[in-house]
Protein backbone atom coordinates (compact mmCIF):
# COMPACT_ATOMS: atom_id res chain seq x y z
CA UNK A 1 0.00 0.00 0.00
CA UNK A 2 1.88 3.05 -1.18
CA UNK A 3 1.01 6.62 -0.57
CA UNK A 4 4.00 8.27 -2.09
CA UNK A 5 2.96 9.96 -5.28
CA UNK A 6 6.10 12.05 -5.36
CA UNK A 7 8.46 9.11 -5.76
CA UNK A 8 6.65 6.08 -7.02
CA UNK A 9 9.77 3.98 -6.90
CA UNK A 10 10.80 4.91 -3.38
CA UNK A 11 8.88 3.85 -0.31
CA UNK A 12 9.28 6.63 2.23
CA UNK A 13 8.40 4.22 4.96
CA UNK A 14 11.06 1.72 4.01
CA UNK A 15 13.52 0.99 6.77
CA UNK A 16 16.64 -1.10 6.88
CA UNK A 17 17.43 -3.24 9.89
CA UNK A 18 20.11 -0.96 11.16
CA UNK A 19 17.82 2.05 11.16
CA UNK A 20 15.17 0.07 13.01
CA UNK A 21 17.77 -0.81 15.58
CA UNK A 22 18.94 2.74 15.97
CA UNK A 23 15.40 3.96 16.38
CA UNK A 24 14.69 1.36 19.04
CA UNK A 25 17.79 2.19 21.02
CA UNK A 26 17.08 5.89 20.89
CA UNK A 27 20.20 6.57 18.93
CA UNK A 28 18.24 8.48 16.32
CA UNK A 29 16.57 11.61 17.49
CA UNK A 30 13.51 12.89 15.66
CA UNK A 31 15.78 15.19 13.70
CA UNK A 32 18.10 12.35 12.74
CA UNK A 33 15.45 9.83 11.88
CA UNK A 34 14.26 9.24 8.35
CA UNK A 35 11.70 11.95 7.67
CA UNK A 36 8.73 9.59 7.75
CA UNK A 37 9.85 8.38 11.17
CA UNK A 38 10.42 11.66 12.97
CA UNK A 39 7.19 11.32 14.90
CA UNK A 40 7.94 7.70 15.67
CA UNK A 41 11.32 8.67 17.04
CA UNK A 42 9.62 11.21 19.29
CA UNK A 43 7.13 8.61 20.40
CA UNK A 44 9.84 6.12 21.25
CA UNK A 45 11.69 8.77 23.21
CA UNK A 46 8.55 9.49 25.17
CA UNK A 47 8.17 5.80 25.94
CA UNK A 48 11.65 5.77 27.33
CA UNK A 49 11.40 9.02 29.23
CA UNK A 50 12.66 9.21 32.81
CA UNK A 51 10.31 7.99 35.51
CA UNK A 52 7.54 10.23 36.70
CA UNK A 53 6.86 10.82 40.39
CA UNK A 54 3.67 8.81 40.07
CA UNK A 55 5.54 5.83 38.75
CA UNK A 56 7.85 5.98 41.74
CA UNK A 57 5.21 6.57 44.33
CA UNK A 58 4.82 2.95 45.39
CA UNK A 59 8.29 2.49 46.79
CA UNK A 60 7.32 2.52 50.46
CA UNK A 61 4.74 -0.18 49.88
CA UNK A 62 7.25 -2.23 47.94
CA UNK A 63 9.77 -2.01 50.75
CA UNK A 64 7.10 -3.07 53.20
CA UNK A 65 6.52 -6.15 51.08
CA UNK A 66 10.23 -6.82 51.09
CA UNK A 67 10.30 -6.67 54.85
CA UNK A 68 7.48 -9.14 55.06
CA UNK A 69 9.05 -11.53 52.63
CA UNK A 70 12.59 -11.39 53.89
CA UNK A 71 12.94 -13.80 56.72
CA UNK A 72 12.93 -11.96 59.99
CA UNK A 73 16.09 -12.12 62.00
CA UNK A 74 19.29 -10.99 60.50
CA UNK A 75 20.83 -14.32 61.37
CA UNK A 76 19.02 -15.79 58.42
CA UNK A 77 20.34 -13.07 56.20
CA UNK A 78 23.81 -13.76 57.45
CA UNK A 79 23.40 -17.43 56.65
CA UNK A 80 22.16 -16.67 53.21
CA UNK A 81 25.11 -14.50 52.54
CA UNK A 82 27.48 -17.16 53.69
CA UNK A 83 26.03 -19.84 51.50
CA UNK A 84 25.96 -17.71 48.41
CA UNK A 85 29.09 -17.54 46.36
CA UNK A 86 30.78 -14.60 47.94
CA UNK A 87 30.23 -11.46 45.99
CA UNK A 88 32.41 -9.24 47.99
CA UNK A 89 31.98 -5.53 48.06
CA UNK A 90 34.15 -3.76 45.60
CA UNK A 91 36.98 -2.35 47.57
CA UNK A 92 40.53 -1.34 47.17
CA UNK A 93 41.56 -4.81 46.10
CA UNK A 94 39.06 -4.67 43.32
CA UNK A 95 40.30 -1.33 42.13
CA UNK A 96 43.83 -2.64 42.15
CA UNK A 97 42.77 -5.74 40.34
CA UNK A 98 40.95 -3.78 37.72
CA UNK A 99 44.04 -1.74 37.21
CA UNK A 100 46.17 -4.85 37.01
CA UNK A 101 43.97 -6.48 34.46
CA UNK A 102 43.83 -3.34 32.43
CA UNK A 103 47.56 -3.18 32.24
CA UNK A 104 47.95 -6.71 31.09
CA UNK A 105 47.77 -8.57 34.30
CA UNK A 106 51.27 -7.54 35.23
CA UNK A 107 50.53 -7.87 38.88
CA UNK A 108 49.13 -11.31 38.35
CA UNK A 109 52.18 -12.29 36.42
CA UNK A 110 54.40 -10.95 39.13
CA UNK A 111 52.77 -12.88 41.91
CA UNK A 112 52.21 -15.98 39.85
CA UNK A 113 48.57 -16.24 40.67
CA UNK A 114 45.60 -14.38 41.94
CA UNK A 115 44.28 -15.52 45.26
CA UNK A 116 40.79 -16.89 45.32
CA UNK A 117 39.00 -14.00 47.02
CA UNK A 118 40.43 -11.59 44.51
CA UNK A 119 39.30 -13.87 41.71
CA UNK A 120 35.81 -13.57 43.04
CA UNK A 121 36.19 -9.84 43.05
CA UNK A 122 37.30 -10.04 39.47
CA UNK A 123 34.06 -11.70 38.63
CA UNK A 124 32.22 -9.02 40.44
CA UNK A 125 33.95 -6.34 38.43
CA UNK A 126 33.85 -8.07 35.13
CA UNK A 127 30.38 -9.48 35.38
CA UNK A 128 28.67 -6.25 34.40
CA UNK A 129 30.76 -6.14 31.28
CA UNK A 130 29.84 -9.58 30.25
CA UNK A 131 26.96 -11.94 30.16
CA UNK A 132 25.34 -13.68 33.02
CA UNK A 133 28.18 -15.96 33.76
CA UNK A 134 27.66 -16.50 37.41
CA UNK A 135 30.11 -16.20 40.21
CA UNK A 136 29.46 -19.86 40.74
CA UNK A 137 32.22 -21.95 42.20
CA UNK A 138 34.88 -22.22 39.56
CA UNK A 139 35.26 -25.52 37.84
CA UNK A 140 38.58 -25.97 39.49
CA UNK A 141 38.42 -24.29 42.81
CA UNK A 142 41.90 -25.17 43.77
CA UNK A 143 43.62 -24.09 40.65
CA UNK A 144 45.69 -21.04 41.36
CA UNK A 145 48.25 -21.27 38.59
CA UNK A 146 45.89 -20.08 35.95
CA UNK A 147 44.55 -16.81 37.13
CA UNK A 148 43.76 -15.35 33.79
CA UNK A 149 41.95 -18.40 32.62
CA UNK A 150 39.88 -18.48 35.74
CA UNK A 151 39.16 -14.92 35.01
CA UNK A 152 37.98 -16.23 31.69
CA UNK A 153 34.37 -16.93 32.47
CA UNK A 154 34.22 -13.73 34.35
CA UNK A 155 35.71 -11.64 31.63
CA UNK A 156 32.73 -13.02 30.02
CA UNK A 157 32.03 -10.04 27.93
CA UNK A 158 34.09 -11.25 25.06
CA UNK A 159 33.63 -14.87 25.83
CA UNK A 160 29.93 -14.72 25.70
CA UNK A 161 29.58 -12.11 23.14
CA UNK A 162 31.71 -13.96 20.70
CA UNK A 163 31.72 -17.53 21.76
CA UNK A 164 35.21 -17.41 23.06
CA UNK A 165 36.70 -16.19 19.87
CA UNK A 166 37.49 -12.83 21.33
CA UNK A 167 40.86 -12.63 22.95
CA UNK A 168 41.10 -10.00 25.53
CA UNK A 169 44.23 -11.21 27.12
CA UNK A 170 42.37 -12.38 30.13
CA UNK A 171 41.20 -15.63 28.68
CA UNK A 172 44.59 -16.81 27.61
CA UNK A 173 46.04 -19.19 30.08
CA UNK A 174 49.26 -18.31 31.74
CA UNK A 175 50.16 -15.48 29.43
CA UNK A 176 49.37 -12.54 31.55
CA UNK A 177 51.89 -10.90 29.34
CA UNK A 178 50.23 -11.56 26.04
CA UNK A 179 47.65 -8.89 26.21
CA UNK A 180 46.76 -8.56 22.59
CA UNK A 181 47.19 -5.14 21.20
CA UNK A 182 47.76 -2.96 24.14
CA UNK A 183 46.42 -2.06 27.49
CA UNK A 184 44.56 0.74 25.82
CA UNK A 185 42.98 -1.74 23.47
CA UNK A 186 41.86 -3.84 26.38
CA UNK A 187 40.43 -0.83 28.12
CA UNK A 188 38.49 0.18 25.09
CA UNK A 189 37.12 -3.30 24.62
CA UNK A 190 35.87 -3.13 28.16
CA UNK A 191 34.44 0.29 27.53
CA UNK A 192 32.76 -0.98 24.40
CA UNK A 193 31.30 -3.85 26.33
CA UNK A 194 29.95 -1.50 28.90
CA UNK A 195 28.75 0.87 26.22
CA UNK A 196 26.96 -1.86 24.37
CA UNK A 197 25.51 -3.30 27.51
CA UNK A 198 24.49 0.03 28.83
CA UNK A 199 23.16 1.86 25.86
CA UNK A 200 20.09 -0.24 25.69
CA UNK A 201 19.34 0.12 29.34
CA UNK A 202 19.13 3.75 30.11
CA UNK A 203 15.94 5.24 28.92
CA UNK A 204 16.00 8.95 28.91
CA UNK A 205 19.42 9.39 30.40
CA UNK A 206 22.02 11.37 28.58
CA UNK A 207 25.01 9.14 28.30
CA UNK A 208 27.62 11.58 29.27
CA UNK A 209 30.44 10.16 31.15
CA UNK A 210 34.16 10.16 31.11
CA UNK A 211 33.99 6.62 29.82
CA UNK A 212 31.86 7.70 26.93
CA UNK A 213 34.16 10.58 26.20
CA UNK A 214 37.15 8.30 26.29
CA UNK A 215 35.44 6.05 23.79
CA UNK A 216 34.53 9.02 21.68
CA UNK A 217 38.16 10.13 21.62
CA UNK A 218 39.30 6.68 20.64
CA UNK A 219 36.66 6.42 17.98
CA UNK A 220 37.15 9.93 16.63
CA UNK A 221 33.75 11.21 17.61
CA UNK A 222 30.71 10.20 19.59
CA UNK A 223 28.84 9.28 16.45
CA UNK A 224 31.65 6.95 15.51
CA UNK A 225 31.55 4.94 18.70
CA UNK A 226 29.14 2.38 17.36
CA UNK A 227 31.35 1.69 14.37
CA UNK A 228 34.50 1.68 16.48
CA UNK A 229 33.05 -0.81 18.91
CA UNK A 230 31.79 -2.90 16.04
CA UNK A 231 35.33 -3.24 14.82
CA UNK A 232 36.69 -3.92 18.25
CA UNK A 233 34.05 -6.45 19.13
CA UNK A 234 32.81 -7.82 15.83
CA UNK A 235 30.69 -10.47 17.40
CA UNK A 236 29.41 -8.48 20.27
CA UNK A 237 28.27 -5.50 18.32
CA UNK A 238 25.97 -6.73 15.63
CA UNK A 239 23.63 -3.94 14.64
CA UNK A 240 20.70 -6.25 15.03
CA UNK A 241 20.50 -6.26 18.75
CA UNK A 242 24.14 -6.59 19.55
CA UNK A 243 23.71 -3.99 22.22
CA UNK A 244 22.73 -6.73 24.53
CA UNK A 245 24.94 -9.30 26.08
CA UNK A 246 24.65 -11.54 23.17
CA UNK A 247 24.18 -15.21 23.27
CA UNK A 248 21.41 -15.44 25.73
CA UNK A 249 18.94 -17.88 24.24
CA UNK A 250 19.54 -21.49 24.93
CA UNK A 251 20.38 -20.81 28.49
CA UNK A 252 23.94 -19.91 27.92
CA UNK A 253 23.46 -16.69 29.69
CA UNK A 254 23.10 -18.07 33.13
CA UNK A 255 26.39 -19.74 33.33
CA UNK A 256 28.91 -21.25 31.12
CA UNK A 257 29.40 -24.78 32.26
CA UNK A 258 33.10 -24.52 32.71
CA UNK A 259 36.01 -22.44 31.64
CA UNK A 260 36.34 -21.88 27.94
CA UNK A 261 38.50 -24.27 25.98
CA UNK A 262 41.27 -21.74 25.95
CA UNK A 263 42.06 -22.72 29.45
CA UNK A 264 42.91 -26.19 28.28
CA UNK A 265 46.66 -25.90 28.45
CA UNK A 266 46.27 -24.48 31.89
CA UNK A 267 44.41 -27.57 32.90
CA UNK A 268 47.15 -29.73 31.62
CA UNK A 269 49.63 -27.85 33.67
CA UNK A 270 47.56 -28.39 36.72
CA UNK A 271 47.23 -32.04 36.06
CA UNK A 272 50.89 -32.50 35.41
CA UNK A 273 51.67 -33.73 38.89
CA UNK A 274 49.03 -36.38 38.51
CA UNK A 275 50.00 -37.41 35.08
CA UNK A 276 51.45 -40.87 35.05
CA UNK A 277 54.07 -39.52 32.76
CA UNK A 278 53.44 -42.06 30.13
CA UNK B 1 20.33 1.30 34.90
CA UNK B 2 22.51 0.76 37.91
CA UNK B 3 25.79 0.11 36.16
CA UNK B 4 29.06 -1.15 37.60
CA UNK B 5 27.70 -1.24 41.13
CA UNK B 6 25.05 -3.72 40.13
CA UNK B 7 26.59 -6.88 41.59
CA UNK B 8 26.96 -5.21 44.98
CA UNK B 9 23.47 -3.77 44.85
CA UNK B 10 22.04 -7.14 43.92
CA UNK B 11 23.93 -8.87 46.68
CA UNK B 12 22.76 -6.36 49.24
CA UNK B 13 19.18 -6.42 48.04
CA UNK B 14 19.11 -10.20 48.18
CA UNK B 15 20.24 -9.96 51.77
CA UNK B 16 17.30 -7.71 52.52
CA UNK B 17 19.03 -4.36 52.49
CA UNK B 18 16.30 -1.89 51.79
CA UNK B 19 18.35 0.83 50.22
CA UNK B 20 19.80 -1.57 47.68
CA UNK B 21 16.42 -3.06 46.96
CA UNK B 22 15.06 0.44 46.56
CA UNK B 23 17.57 1.14 43.83
CA UNK B 24 16.53 -1.95 41.93
CA UNK B 25 12.91 -1.04 42.44
CA UNK B 26 13.30 2.52 41.21
CA UNK B 27 15.07 1.34 38.10
CA UNK B 28 12.58 -1.36 37.20
CA UNK B 29 9.19 -0.32 38.50
CA UNK B 30 8.57 2.44 35.93
CA UNK B 31 9.51 0.06 33.17
CA UNK B 32 7.20 -2.61 34.53
CA UNK B 33 4.33 -0.18 34.82
CA UNK B 34 4.78 0.93 31.24
CA UNK B 35 4.98 -2.67 30.04
CA UNK B 36 1.71 -3.49 31.75
CA UNK B 37 0.11 -0.21 30.67
CA UNK B 38 0.31 -1.34 27.08
CA UNK B 39 -1.12 -4.78 27.63
CA UNK B 40 -3.32 -4.54 30.72
CA UNK B 41 -3.73 -0.93 31.78
CA UNK B 42 -6.54 -1.49 34.27
CA UNK B 43 -4.37 -3.76 36.38
CA UNK B 44 -0.91 -2.44 35.64
CA UNK B 45 -0.06 -1.62 39.24
CA UNK B 46 -1.38 -4.91 40.54
CA UNK B 47 0.59 -6.90 38.02
CA UNK B 48 3.70 -4.92 38.82
CA UNK B 49 3.26 -5.74 42.50
CA UNK B 50 2.83 -9.39 41.70
CA UNK B 51 5.98 -9.25 39.64
CA UNK B 52 7.93 -7.85 42.58
CA UNK B 53 6.74 -10.67 44.80
CA UNK B 54 8.20 -13.09 42.32
CA UNK B 55 11.39 -11.11 42.12
CA UNK B 56 11.83 -10.97 45.88
CA UNK B 57 11.24 -14.69 46.19
CA UNK B 58 13.88 -15.52 43.64
CA UNK B 59 16.30 -12.74 44.38
CA UNK B 60 18.92 -14.61 46.33
CA UNK B 61 19.04 -17.40 43.77
CA UNK B 62 19.54 -15.11 40.82
CA UNK B 63 22.93 -15.09 39.15
CA UNK B 64 23.85 -12.77 36.35
CA UNK B 65 24.62 -9.26 35.30
CA UNK B 66 22.30 -6.33 35.04
CA UNK B 67 20.77 -6.96 31.61
CA UNK B 68 20.26 -10.60 32.57
CA UNK B 69 18.53 -9.46 35.74
CA UNK B 70 16.26 -7.14 33.87
CA UNK B 71 15.41 -9.90 31.42
CA UNK B 72 14.63 -12.19 34.35
CA UNK B 73 12.33 -9.61 35.91
CA UNK B 74 10.47 -9.16 32.66
CA UNK B 75 10.15 -12.89 32.23
CA UNK B 76 8.35 -12.89 35.55
CA UNK B 77 6.29 -9.92 34.43
CA UNK B 78 5.23 -11.70 31.28
CA UNK B 79 4.15 -14.74 33.24
CA UNK B 80 2.04 -12.51 35.46
CA UNK B 81 0.47 -11.00 32.39
CA UNK B 82 -0.33 -14.35 30.82
CA UNK B 83 -1.71 -15.67 34.10
CA UNK B 84 -3.90 -12.63 34.41
CA UNK B 85 -5.18 -13.07 30.87
CA UNK B 86 -6.07 -16.69 31.58
CA UNK B 87 -7.90 -15.74 34.75
CA UNK B 88 -9.67 -12.93 32.96
CA UNK B 89 -10.70 -15.24 30.13
CA UNK B 90 -12.15 -17.68 32.63
CA UNK B 91 -14.11 -14.86 34.23
CA UNK B 92 -15.29 -13.97 30.73
CA UNK B 93 -15.44 -10.32 31.59
CA UNK B 94 -16.26 -7.84 28.94
CA UNK B 95 -13.26 -5.64 29.28
CA UNK B 96 -10.69 -8.17 28.25
CA UNK B 97 -7.99 -6.07 26.72
CA UNK B 98 -5.80 -8.59 25.05
CA UNK B 99 -4.19 -5.53 23.75
CA UNK B 100 -4.80 -1.85 23.91
CA UNK B 101 -5.83 0.71 26.42
CA UNK B 102 -9.53 0.47 26.98
CA UNK B 103 -9.64 3.51 29.17
CA UNK B 104 -7.21 5.62 27.26
CA UNK B 105 -8.27 6.79 23.83
CA UNK B 106 -5.56 7.45 21.34
CA UNK B 107 -4.84 11.11 20.70
CA UNK B 108 -7.13 12.68 18.17
CA UNK B 109 -4.28 14.17 16.27
CA UNK B 110 -1.50 11.71 16.66
CA UNK B 111 0.96 13.56 14.50
CA UNK B 112 0.59 16.81 16.36
CA UNK B 113 0.81 15.09 19.68
CA UNK B 114 3.94 13.30 18.60
CA UNK B 115 5.69 16.40 17.51
CA UNK B 116 4.86 18.31 20.62
CA UNK B 117 5.69 17.36 24.15
CA UNK B 118 4.18 13.94 23.88
CA UNK B 119 3.63 12.29 27.17
CA UNK B 120 4.70 8.81 27.99
CA UNK B 121 1.12 7.80 28.43
CA UNK B 122 -0.01 8.83 25.00
CA UNK B 123 3.04 7.21 23.48
CA UNK B 124 2.13 3.96 25.20
CA UNK B 125 -1.45 4.40 24.06
CA UNK B 126 -0.31 4.58 20.47
CA UNK B 127 1.80 1.47 20.83
CA UNK B 128 -1.08 -0.32 22.49
CA UNK B 129 -3.12 -0.07 19.33
CA UNK B 130 -0.63 -2.24 17.47
CA UNK B 131 -1.04 -5.98 17.19
CA UNK B 132 -0.12 -7.48 20.54
CA UNK B 133 3.16 -9.09 19.54
CA UNK B 134 4.40 -6.01 17.76
CA UNK B 135 3.51 -3.87 20.76
CA UNK B 136 5.18 -6.21 23.21
CA UNK B 137 8.35 -6.50 21.16
CA UNK B 138 8.65 -2.74 20.93
CA UNK B 139 7.99 -2.23 24.62
CA UNK B 140 10.54 -4.84 25.64
CA UNK B 141 13.14 -3.29 23.37
CA UNK B 142 12.48 0.31 24.20
CA UNK B 143 11.10 0.38 27.73
CA UNK B 144 12.81 -2.65 29.20
CA UNK B 145 15.89 -1.77 27.20
CA UNK B 146 16.62 -5.35 26.25
CA UNK B 147 18.38 -6.55 23.14
CA UNK B 148 16.90 -8.69 20.42
CA UNK B 149 18.13 -12.01 21.77
CA UNK B 150 16.82 -11.42 25.26
CA UNK B 151 13.48 -10.18 23.99
CA UNK B 152 13.26 -13.26 21.80
CA UNK B 153 13.91 -15.50 24.78
CA UNK B 154 11.28 -13.72 26.86
CA UNK B 155 8.66 -13.91 24.14
CA UNK B 156 9.52 -17.45 23.16
CA UNK B 157 10.28 -16.45 19.60
CA UNK B 158 13.25 -16.41 17.30
CA UNK B 159 15.36 -13.25 17.15
CA UNK B 160 14.51 -12.84 13.48
CA UNK B 161 10.85 -12.86 14.34
CA UNK B 162 11.37 -10.19 16.96
CA UNK B 163 13.15 -8.04 14.40
CA UNK B 164 10.28 -8.40 11.99
CA UNK B 165 7.78 -7.55 14.72
CA UNK B 166 9.53 -4.35 15.71
CA UNK B 167 10.08 -3.40 12.10
CA UNK B 168 6.43 -3.82 11.30
CA UNK B 169 5.34 -2.09 14.46
CA UNK B 170 7.45 0.96 13.76
CA UNK B 171 6.20 1.08 10.23
CA UNK B 172 2.62 0.94 11.35
CA UNK B 173 3.23 3.74 13.80
CA UNK B 174 4.85 5.80 11.07
CA UNK B 175 1.90 5.20 8.80
CA UNK B 176 -0.47 6.41 11.44
CA UNK B 177 1.57 9.30 12.74
CA UNK B 178 3.14 10.43 9.53
CA UNK B 179 0.26 9.90 7.15
CA UNK B 180 -0.44 13.57 6.91
CA UNK B 181 3.15 14.33 6.17
CA UNK B 182 3.39 11.73 3.47
CA UNK B 183 0.34 13.01 1.73
CA UNK B 184 1.68 16.51 2.04
CA UNK B 185 4.90 15.58 0.33
CA UNK B 186 3.43 15.74 -3.13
Amino acid sequence: MRRSPAKPDADPLALDDETVERLLTGELSPAQAPPAYAEVAALLAAMAAPPSPEELSGQAAALAELRKTTRPGRAAAGTRRATRPPRRRLGLAAVVLAGALATGGVAAAATGHIPAPVREVARGILAPLGDGTPPAPPAEPGSPPDPVATGGPASAGPATSSQGSQPTGTTRPGPAATVPGSAAGLDNKGLCQAYLAGKDAEPGKKRESSALQALARAAGGEDKIAGYCAELLPDGAKPDGGNDDKPEPGGQGQGQGGPPPSSGPGNQDERAPDAPGR
Amino acid sequence: MIGPEFPDVLDAAASGEEEAFGRLWRDLQPRLLRYFMVAAPAVAEDLASETWLGVVRGLDRFRGNEPAFRAWVFTIARHELLDWRRRAARRATEDLPMNGLTDQPAPDDPAAAALEDISTRSALAQVATLPADQAEAIVLRVVAGLGVDRVAAIMGKRPGTVRVLTHRGLRRLAERLGADHIRGMV
